[in-house]
């Protein structure tokens, strides 16, 4: 008895989730995302060009993940190798203060 | 041969004579291996996205020479040991050349495709406006 009154506790708390995630994709519409350097045909990411790497850097200098960021993968591996080697030379900051 | 890419970063507060001494030094091991110097570009005092040996700023200078990969190594061996030197970076640049040479070409073939297939292209956006109306009349 008391596993069957257990169920329908978990039970009952589901279907409150399950209206929330409802609402929200109700209320949200949620834009596909594109890779940037596939929309803009970029094909060099140079370490050297800061403007278009900070771009890819959050406010932390953080690398923005691709989650985020749209980027799809296999640009995001070249970013991430650029941004690394920018960081290197003080191009771009390892932690940026905010 | 293979076509790298040398990025450093020279105390800021040396004369010019101090930062030519340093491009010299390269453009020496360089031509003294058989390889050939293709490009110096001196991108000057620049403000460090964070502190170096206490110092703020940094002199940049970008060298782009041709050379065996065993030059490569005396050419860090000797900025690692020079003082004036604050950071350097050595990058291979010659397939990333290559590929981006071929990737320019790619669409320089697609681009000169593209006059032929824009008409069929230019008949569909016409057509496109009649039928978002369609799924909207479902909803």
């Amino acid at each position: 008895m008391a596993e069957a009154k257990g169920r329908p506790i978990s039970a009952s708390q589901k279907p409150t989730g399950g209206d929330k995630a409802v609402v929200s994709r109700k209320q949200y519409f949620r834009r596909k995302k594109v890779c940037r350097f596939c929309v803009e045909r970029i094909d060099d990411i140079d370490y050297k060009n800061t403007a278009l790497l900070t771009a890819f850097i959050s406010e932390r200098g953080k690398i923005i993940p691709r989650r985020i960021s749209g980027v799809c993968s296999p640009h995001q591996r070249r970013l991430t190798t650029a941004i690394k080697r920018a960081r290197h030379v003080a191009l771009l900051p390892f932690v940026a203060e905010v | 041969m293979r076509i790298y890419e040398e990025l450093f970063i020279v105390d800021p507060g040396l004369p010019e004579e101090e930062i030519d001494a340093v491009v010299g030094l390269i453009e020496d091991v360089v031509k003294e291996a058989g390889g050939a110097i293709e490009k110096v570009e001196k991108w000057g005092r620049r403000k460090l996205a964070y502190r170096i040996q206490k110092k703020e700023e940094g002199y940049y200078v970008l060298v782009q020479f041709s050379a065996a990969g065993s030059t490569v190594k005396e050419i860090e061996r000797r900025l690692r040991v020079d003082e004036r030197v604050m950071r350097y970076l050595t990058v291979r640049i010659d397939e990333k050349l290559k590929w981006l040479e071929k990737r320019r070409k790619q669409r320089e073939k697609r681009m000169a495709k593209r006059p032929q297939a824009a008409q069929p292209a230019a008949a569909q956006p016409a057509a496109a406006p009649g039928a978002p109306a369609r799924p909207e009349g479902g909803n």
